[in-house]
């Protein structure tokens, strides 16, 4: 009896994987943002949605489903049928919560179809702070100083960013989890923190307007939205992380879907539409498909875990 | 419906819950960041203070409900309570209903789980407040049709609402 | 500044801006009068919708669907006592008693005026004092912030019920809620049992529609009776109309709401929530009939309902001025901003372009569309009140689930919303009060994360928190209010216990004779 239901069950899934090669997309396609309206992530998606729509020639539905930090949501895609109907928003946050142990799944458990959008985590100081380089932050925690550096979120990727950057430079800052982005932007103009460590992003207003200044950044190479801030190796410290946006789904995605999916974006990317709306964002169109992809997932993973492994001490 | 037995008998559940509440606060792991307070110190204190403040609410309470019961011995028998008497079996109703909603909300769909939700609540609370007994069959079967026709309205219309205007999935 | 206000005004004053101001207030109101779904959600809706529109036309849209729905969480408070919001749980207080005596028009009335003069007078101060209120704000720090909290917390014994006890209580156990969750500062899961959606703790949303909405239907349900018919004529319909003279008579209330939306609203991350209770709690204090607050009294509905729109202005502030959005509907507004090619800081400010001030204009316009919808439409919201009453209940059971699913799309929120709402029916029924929790809910992981963050701050060091003068400051009114309260409770504690004892022995007297 069992046998006959697994193998119906079967026979229904390669039904569902041929209608699928036949012709995808089919019917609308949910992609899930595992945070509540109006974050980053859903910025990304919602954005990115009526070209998408377009190139696909399908509706995009876009599902909020909030909690946990993302573990919801992203609980919600890695239990969901791999069929290319059911896609989330995936960025750092999977790898931190994997990193912090607070999830069941692990990167293994996503297809990763595409990266579109970069930021560098930024460390900045108040605009008229003493420090002008890292180097002068980083000999002031070593003279045995309290340097207190504020992050967004205790456990958040930029916390992890954080502890990683303090390990590279073997020094021990003070680190102030802050509720979010804003509350510590506003702690580190009032003078209520030394530094902050956050995405680029969320930082452009106020580096814009100066009142906070950059003093370094995580990218390998210098950026083109922050052209003077240097990056970490420049200033000798050994770190290289992004904060990354982008898509994936459940392990074990046709091929078919991939691929009409990488072309779309490759297409949306080409036309250059996106470009503004990313640069007024104060994001980096950096797409990233296939093995590449699978391999920057893979080191990236890596740093967190061992940054989270400190943290978790 | 006693309405003043449940008075002393919520204190003692907050006395009960914050024992419980802070039991499992001195399980919490006492990990400090710099010069800070531990994360179990503000559970610890807050249900400590619950307690606290709940023993004065218990005490007069009870006084109070001891006080009614002697004043009921000489007293008519008075109807208690605000409610009809069909007071209690309504909110059990309803209670055992929304639970049962947020069960099958995922399960069936937002569309089946709400028209059946809908039809049940209405229907339930004109049977249970006695409403229904005194119409005839015809008027029993017209207003059960009406009930039917409401809850496929509502719900569909809502749905259109969200799914089509907002733009809210809903569950399906 | 004449010369950027007159370009500002040639990019308001277009059909197509104009339209897309109505639309996106339409919309916010519609979207507020639902329990759950929040200004946030609205404009995140809308963003994609404006990124094909210039500047001054999406913003404006986006500032109208802020506008419409912070002050339409204010229709189902009064109509139902079932806040949408929680800056809408004060309007609870007196506009659901003045509803219950048939003159939910009036309340309405109130309302929407009160809402439209703190809208346009928090226009007018964010245009002229923008930057200082902003530098203000920043002087938050984790001292200032956990004295602010202290000071929101005393409020609990203004929206106590009759016993201050019981009242504390409820505020206690909100407090102890919030605490479930990750740990703020060291990362510690506190009583989330393995539960995912727990970890960042519990949401505002689904507790507050649980503790007014869910507890209200369980009260209906229970207090249910087919015999007693609501006629159209007890809703004195006629009486819906918008109150711009009662509005003005209660000029003290109006002055406390615009006041308190204003300075508390700029606060990033503690102003939105409390502002209204905050602006409550002040009209009561400078009335000079406190007793009547709580009883549909028309200063309650007016303070709270200015400092609910006001407190949109003040959250404007630090999110142009500064490009710190204090809470969630500002930070997706900042997302439109920033897509719109605007970048919100001092520069803003200063390079004196038209669009900050097209921007201005236009959230004025926000508020005279919400007026004119408002005003309209106000005759078909008291009509709520015809439905018959188990369809009605049905009917808000479905909003409140919809309501909190569509916001996380979490079913467990749905179950949490349960669990506070019988929590909620006993807390009403043994007279501690839902209000109460919901300030402790809100303020409690303010004053414990700002606590452990000021310590390790000032690396175990308390003297900061009664030496920085803003924080001592807010401590010392704290106490202040924290003794008047208990003096005053004190004696009017005695005063009725010298009338129980009078009535006591007229009713001896009357049992003997």
């Amino acid at each position: 009896m069992k046998k006959s239901i697994v193998s119906i069950a079967t026979a229904f899934t390669v039904l569902a994987a041929a209608s699928a090669m036949a012709e995808y997309p089919e019917k609308n396609i949910e992609v899930i943002v595992p945070f509540s309206a109006g974050g980053g992530n859903d910025t990304f998606v919602r954005a990115l949605q009526p070209l998408l729509e377009e190139k696909l020639d399908t509706d995009i539905v876009v599902r909020n489903i909030a909690g946990g930090g993302g573990a919801v949501g992203l609980t919600r895609a890695v239990a969901s049928d791999p069929d290319g109907y059911t896609l989330a928003a995936a960025s750092n946050a999977l790898q931190t919560l994997e990193a912090m142990g607070n999830v069941a799944f692990t990167s293994e458990d996503f297809d990763f179809i595409a990266k579109v959008l970069e930021e560098p985590y930024v460390v900045a100081v108040s605009g008229d702070s003493e420090f002008d380089s890292l180097e002068a932050m980083v000999t002031a925690a070593q003279e045995g100083r309290s340097v207190q550096v504020g992050v967004s979120g205790v456990g958040s990727s930029a916390h992890i960013a954080a502890v990683a950057f303090s390990d590279a430079a073997d020094v021990e800052f003070n680190i102030i989890p802050y509720p979010g982005g804003s509350e510590t932007i506003s702690a580190a103009m009032g003078g209520h923190v030394d530094g902050v460590v956050l995405g680029g992003a969320e930082l452009r207003s106020p580096l814009q307007s100066g009142r906070l200044k950059a003093l370094g950044m995580s990218y390998e190479e210098r950026s083109d939205s922050l052209p003077d801030v240097p990056t970490f190796k420049e200033e000798g410290y050994d770190l290289s992380l992004t904060v990354w946006r982008g898509i994936a789904g459940p392990k074990g995605l046709p091929d078919n879907v991939k691929e009409t999916w990488v072309s779309a974006i490759e297409e949306i990317m080409a036309e250059g539409s996106f470009q503004e709306t990313a640069d007024n964002l104060g994001l980096d169109i950096a797409p990233l498909y296939g093995d590449e992809l699978d391999e920057f997932i893979t080191t990236s993973a890596q740093i967190m875990r061992e940054a989270a492994g400190d943290l978790a001490q | 419906m006693d309405r003043d037995t449940g008075k002393p008998l919520f204190d003692i559940f907050l006395l009960v819950a914050s024992g419980i509440g802070f039991y499992y606060a001195t399980t919490l792991p006492s990990i400090t960041s710099a010069g800070g307070i531990t994360p179990a110190f503000f559970p610890k204190l807050l249900s400590g203070l619950i307690f606290v403040c709940a023993v004065p609410c218990f005490i007069r309470d009870s006084l109070e409900w001891l006080s009614q019961q002697r004043e009921r011995d000489y007293k008519d028998e008075g109807v208690r309570g605000d409610g009809p008497k069909s007071a209690v079996a309504q909110w059990f109703f309803i209670m055992v209903l929304i639970i049962g909603y947020a069960l099958i909300f995922e399960r069936l769909g937002y569309l089946v789980s709400t028209t059946l939700f809908c039809f049940l609540a209405v229907l339930g609370m004109v049977v249970l407040s006695g409403e229904f007994s005194n119409m005839s069959s015809v008027e029993k079967l017209k207003s059960g049709l009406s009930y039917l026709v409401f809850s496929i309205i509502l719900s569909s219309s809502i749905f259109f609402i969200f799914t089509a205007l907002f733009n809210i999935p809903l569950p399906n | 500044m004449l010369a950027g206000y007159i370009e500002g005004l040639s990019m308001v004053f277009q059909f197509g801006t104009l339209l897309a101001i109505a639309g996106g207030t339409l919309l916010g109101i519609i979207m507020g009068v639902l329990p759950g779904l929040t200004s946030a959600m609205a404009i995140a809706l809308l963003l994609p919708v404006t990124f094909g529109m210039p500047p001054v036309m999406g913003i404006g849209m986006l500032l109208g669907a802020l506008c419409g729905a912070g002050v339409s969480g204010s229709i189902p408070a009064i109509l139902l006592n079932i806040p949408g919001t929680p800056s809408s749980v004060a309007t609870t207080f007196d506009g659901y008693p003045m509803a219950q005596k048939g003159e939910a028009g009036r309340a309405l009335g109130l309302a929407i005026v009160a809402s439209f003069v703190g809208g346009v007078a928090s226009m007018i101060i964010l245009s002229l004092l923008a930057p200082p209120i902003a530098e203000f704000a920043l002087r938050f720090g984790a001292a200032e912030y956990f004295s602010l909290s202290i000071f929101g917390l005393v409020i609990i014994a203004s929206v106590a019920g009759k016993s201050l006890l019981k009242g504390l209580i409820a505020g206690l156990i909100g407090f102890f809620a919030s605490t479930i969750g990750t740990d703020p500062i060291v990362g510690v899961d506190r009583f989330t049992f393995g539960q995912l959606s727990l970890l960042t703790g519990i949401n505002i949303l689904p507790a507050l529609i649980g503790l007014f909405a869910i507890s209200q239907i369980l009260k209906n349900a229970f207090e249910y009776d087919p015999a007693e018919k609501i006629t159209a004529g007890r809703h004195k319909i006629d009486l819906a109309r918008p109150r711009f003279v009662e509005t003005f008579r209660n000029w003290r209330a109006l002055l406390a709401g615009i006041g308190s939306g204003s300075v508390v609203g700029p606060v990033p991350g503690a102003g939105g929530s409390i502002a209204s209770l905050v602006a409550y709690d002040q009209a009561r204090r400078f009335s000079k009939h406190p007793e009547k607050f709580g009883t549909g009294h028309s200063a309650g509905i007016v303070s709270v309902e200015s400092a609910n729109n006001a407190l949109l202005g003040g959250a404007l502030i630090p999110t142009l001025a500064l490009g710190i959005p204090g809470e969630a509907a500002t930070a997706v507004l900042l997302g439109g901003l920033m897509i719109q090619g605007i970048t919100p800081g001092p520069m803003l400010f200063a390079d004196q372009s038209g669009t900050i001030y097209g921007i201005f204009l236009a959230y004025l316009v926000a508020n005279f569309a919400m007026l004119l919808i408002m005003c309209l439409g106000i005759k078909v919201f008291v009509k709520v009140l015809m439905v018959p009453r188990k369809q009605l209940l049905a009917a808000i059971v479905v909003f409140c689930f919809i309501g909190v699913y569509a916001v996380d799309g979490d079913v467990f929120n749905i179950y949490l919303m349960l669990a506070f709402g019988v929590l909620g029916y006993f807390l009403n029924r043994y007279g501690f009060g839902t209000a109460p929790v919901i300030l402790g809910l809100i303020l409690g992981p303010i004053a414990e994360s700002n606590l452990r963050r000021g310590l390790q701050t000032f690396q175990g060091d308390w003297t900061p928190f009664f030496t920085r003068p803003l924080s001592v400051i807010f401590l010392g009114v704290a106490l202040l209010l924290l003794v008047a309260t208990l003096w005053q409770n004190y004696r009017t504690s005695k005063k009725e216990k010298e009338r129980k004892m009078i009535h006591d022995e007229n009713g001896m007297e009357r049992h003997t004779s």
